[in-house]
């Protein structure tokens, strides 16, 4: 499965086009992580757990939406795009979503 | 380039677990880490007990504004009876050869009759115990079951405890409902209340021998607690537990009685009469 | 009121919500998955894509904003577990499903929006999300918003 965030797989050209395909996810972590970031927070510096959250969650994001896009049989995702929102505090969300194509 | 119109899988972006399966597991799983935590902070309070000692424990607790986090608003009477009280308490102590507490009295305006030890070496008694005994030997065996509670150093785990559960409590309310912490609360307050059985037996045999040690028999000590008024229900008699030191169990009562036998103390005597100043209060020290 | 009565309300009403709201949760949550499920089969010949141009050999006449939003509430028992879940990790579940349906609704009235005004298609679609708060401190939360929205194309010959 090809993902790309352009109009079009350089390379290759689109054969046939599906509609809007898309993954997302919300993950939290456990609070011991939620109460070392608090800490962190006052002094300042990255929060290693909620990066690696948000890692998590993209990843499981990427894999729902390639499990849509194979599910109609193509072969690549283009144009896709992610976006975070704040559903609870201390909680990732995050949605990516694309356009699912065949391309050759 | 064509448009092929099919929809993709619909159940990709939802988990297939059933709601009730996640809710069960995430219960049980967050319930036996609270209860693991609790277990750990107790007996994290157990190891720390022998390290406070009772001059350190005076000088924590001589410090006002320690006493005021702790102990519960008192609505203190201040009159004739505190000076009788701490008069039999320190006759009471006097036969505890080396009683490292300077013991301090106060008397609680609260019809319930309850006595408390308090950290610092405070007792507590109510205005309801004070018109509820009828002798001086009656208020003795209270006085002495309290005294029981500080060499025993109760008024210090069950300080641990408490602070204990407030934090499980505290850490495992928060972020879930208060109906989970209104939960956790109750199974804990009822937990708590078990563990202070062995406790108030424990004090009851020292205030015993305390007792009989200052009038040479128990008279009077027993039957006071058989006569009190017993409160209606199960889970209000554990909640008494936990917050006094006086569950009023059957098992109590035939554990004092069975202490008495072997010992050989003689379960009756003359009682003697309750001091003027406690009998008929009057106003002022 | 003595204490243990008092006991028995403070466990027992909460315990009683999360038992309706469970029911009246998923009773809800099972109908709006039908009307949407119906609702895809009939508009999935209206083409929404991620496209920011539209493919080469179309001859577009004319050409518009179009967009959909909707609020979803999260119900009392999907809180709670969620509340839950938030002290081990891990995937929230109890919100996938409201974060679903609130984007298929979203995309599903946005297409509704794009047949009423006479378009065949829409390109360059994008959705966001966002929390409604509630609560004092503005922690709680109220509802999810989606809106989706893109640009209605009319061709030329009809359908693409």
């Amino acid at each position: 499965m090809i993902h790309s965030n352009t109009e079009t797989v350089p390379g290759k050209e689109i054969v046939q086009f599906y509609g809007v395909v898309s993954g997302s996810t919300v993950r939290a972590k456990h609070i011991g992580r939620d109460i070392m970031a608090s800490l962190k927070n006052i002094v300042g510096g990255e929060l290693k757990g909620y990066t690696e959250l948000l890692q998590e969650a993209r990843n499981d994001a990427l894999v729902r939406m390639t499990e849509q896009a194979e599910s109609l049989g193509a072969n690549a995702v283009v144009n896709v795009r992610f976006s975070t929102s704040s559903i609870a505090q201390g909680a990732a969300e995050l949605f990516a979503y694309g356009t699912a194509v065949r391309v050759e | 380039m064509k448009f092929d119109p099919t929809l993709p899988d619909d159940g990709a972006n939802v988990s297939a677990t059933h709601p009730l399966r996640e809710a069960a597991t995430l219960i049980v799983g967050i319930a036996i880490a609270a209860v693991v935590v609790f277990v750990v902070l107790t007996a994290a309070v157990e190891l720390l007990l022998p390290h406070i000692s009772p001059a350190l424990e005076a000088r924590i607790f001589s410090r006002p504004e320690v006493v005021s986090a702790i102990v519960p608003d008192i609505q203190e009477s201040r009159d004739s009876r505190t000076a009788e009280v701490a008069r039999l308490l320190d006759r009471l102590a006097g036969h505890w050869p080396d009683n490292p507490h300077s013991l301090r009295v106060a008397i609680i305006d609260d019809e319930t009759p309850n006595a408390y030890a308090f950290p610092g070496g405070l007792v507590a008694v109510t205005t309801g115990l004070l018109a509820e005994v009828a002798s001086d030997n009656e208020l003795a065996f209270v006085l002495a079951h309290e005294v029981g509670h500080f060499r025993n150093r109760d008024h210090l785990r069950g300080l641990g405890r408490g602070l204990a559960f407030a934090l499980v409590v505290g850490v495992f309310g928060i972020g879930g409902s208060a109906g989970a912490a209104e939960l956790a609360g109750a199974a804990g307050l009822l937990a708590a209340a078990g563990f202070s059985r062995d406790q108030e037996s424990a004090a009851d045999g020292f205030g015993l021998a305390l007792v009989q040690a200052e009038y040479g028999h128990v008279g009077g000590a027993v039957k006071f607690f058989e006569r009190l008024p017993k409160p209606d229900n199960a889970i209000e008699r554990e909640i008494e537990g936990y917050l006094s030191t006086h569950p009023l169990s059957a098992e109590r009562i035939d554990a004092m009685w069975a202490l008495m036998r072997e010992r050989g103390w003689p379960s009756d005597g003359p009682l003697l009469p309750l001091a003027a100043g406690l009998a008929a209060p009057t106003p002022g020290e | 009121m003595d204490s243990t009565t008092e006991a028995l309300i403070n466990l027992g009403l909460p315990l009683l919500l999360l038992v309706a709201t469970y029911f009246t949760g998923s009773m809800v949550e099972r109908r709006h998955y039908l009307s949407i499920r119906a609702r895809e089969l009939e508009t999935r010949q209206l083409p929404a894509i991620t496209f920011r141009t539209p493919p080469r050999r179309w001859e577009i006449s004319d050409s518009g904003l179009v967009s959909g939003s909707v609020v979803i509430s999260v119900d009392y028992f999907k809180r709670f577990l969620a509340g839950l879940r938030q002290f081990v990790g891990g995937r929230v579940k109890s919100y996938e499903t409201i974060l679903d349906r609130a984007r298929r609704e979203a995309v599903l009235r946005l297409k509704a929006e794009a047949a009423a005004a006479g378009y065949a298609a829409v390109i360059n679609v994008r959705l966001e999300t966002a929390r409604m708060a509630n609560g004092r401190s503005g922690n709680g939360i109220a509802g999810l918003e989606v809106l989706a929205y893109g640009t209605g194309i009319k061709l030329r010959h009809g359908a693409p």
